[in-house]
């Protein structure tokens, strides 16, 4: 059996890498600090790929063509995608992709009752281009990219997530080879407001509720509390991205999430922070 | 406008989607949106918001949330897209501020 060696869930709003030297000193700081020992601790458990769990943003499934989940099949990504490339302020990166470990998900999830579809022409924006550059600036590490939707109703509600994820991670047990070490990466979030009001708002009691509750590893509490509607009303356009989170939540199970850090960034508009689960320990309640 | 009113076969949310996508349709928007509003059938409702950059009535009239500070990013451009940067300034005037028309 193959098995998932870490997870994470961490925030991936542009500012981080566009414009970072906006935001106060002790923000910048704090952010490049815990997320450079999150890709310490990523790179450290030497994953052979990383499952990586996103909002597509309605970049790659129109509207009118939605899926909850896309599976990234190809053997190769490049990024960011063009017209956002200045945006993100991110070189553009070639990172491998493994086909191989998509197309078994792809396979596994559909045959679970998953609504999931497949794409081998993904376009990255910031999903995936700030995570990567702070946890493997070398690239070096495949990735099988899984967009899912946040944010055109009807979304999958939490629980839906959260089962996707104790999906995946039966498949990551039963079906992907012997001694492939996997990590998972749920990534969006924290609060945030693109498209609405609050967009130069960020709702800090949210977040740090959230990242509480989290630390708690007490899943079924997670599901009961964190309900769609608090997401929402905690910034409608983007704070629901921690769905991804919650996907990354049900491949973990009763371990409790350890912050790394949080700042209520309204310079990069967003609630930025990351977490990470310890995998090689056994659970309490295992 | 909040997430759950926007309206999926809206002429505009189709050119927007494919806006982002294409060099040939992203390259000088501001110029040439014109030709594409032509090409996707948009409405004179939707038009008229597009020519005012009306980013609070685009929203108004069905086009998703997510779109919007992608639009002002169309019409400003998106590098160093900080709080004080001329597409974050336009999105905060139109839709934060309320004030709709930014031309």
């Amino acid at each position: 059996m193959a098995d998932i060696v870490f997870a994470t869930g961490l925030s991936h709003a542009p500012g981080l890498t566009g414009w970072l030297d906006q935001a106060p000193e002790h923000e910048q700081k704090s952010l490049t600090e815990g997320f450079n020992r999150l890709g310490e601790l990523l790179r450290a458990s030497k994953p052979d790929v990383i499952v990586g769990i996103a909002n597509d943003h309605v970049l790659n499934m129109p509207l009118d063509d939605l899926h909850d989940f896309c599976v990234g099949t190809a053997e190769s990504w490049s990024g960011p995608a063009e017209w956002f490339r200045d945006w993100v302020n991110v070189e553009p990166y070639t990172v491998r992709g493994a086909s191989a470990i998509a197309r078994k998900l792809f396979e596994g999830l559909g045959a679970r009752g998953f609504d999931t579809t497949s794409k081998s022409d993904l376009l990255f924006d910031d999903n995936w281009s700030v995570p990567l550059k702070y946890l493997t600036p070398d690239y070096d590490i495949p990735l099988v990219p899984i967009h899912m939707n946040c944010v055109v109703p009807p979304v999958p509600s939490p629980q839906h997530c959260y089962a996707f994820g104790l999906a995946l991670k039966e498949i990551v047990e039963t079906e992907l080879p012997d001694g492939l070490r996997v990590a998972v990466m749920g990534t969006g979030g924290l609060s945030h407001d693109p498209g609405g009001p609050r967009y130069f708002d960020v709702d800090e009691a949210f977040d740090r509720w959230f990242l509480a509750l989290l630390e708690q590893g007490d899943p079924e509490r997670v599901l009961r509390e964190c309900t769609m509607e608090k997401m929402v009303a905690a910034g409608d356009g983007g704070t629901s991205e921690l769905i991804a989170w919650i996907a990354a939540m049900g491949a973990v199970g009763t371990r409790p999430a350890k912050t790394i850090c949080y700042e209520p960034s309204v310079a990069l508009r967003c609630g930025m922070g990351c977490v990470y689960w310890e995998m090689e320990k056994e659970t309490a309640n295992v | 406008m909040p997430v759950a009113d926007v309206k999926r076969d809206l002429p505009s949310n189709r050119m927007i989607f494919d806006a982002r996508r294409d060099p040939a349709k992203y390259t000088n928007f501001a110029e040439n949106f014109e030709t594409l509003m032509e090409q996707y059938g948009l409405s004179e409702e939707e038009r008229q918001a597009f020519w005012d950059i009306d980013i609070k009535r685009l929203g108004e009239l069905g086009v998703h949330p997510y779109f919007l500070p992608q639009v002002s990013r169309l019409f400003h451009g998106g590098a160093y897209n900080h709080n004080n940067s001329p597409s974050a300034q336009a999105y905060g005037k139109s839709v934060v501020e309320g004030k709709g028309k930014t031309r």
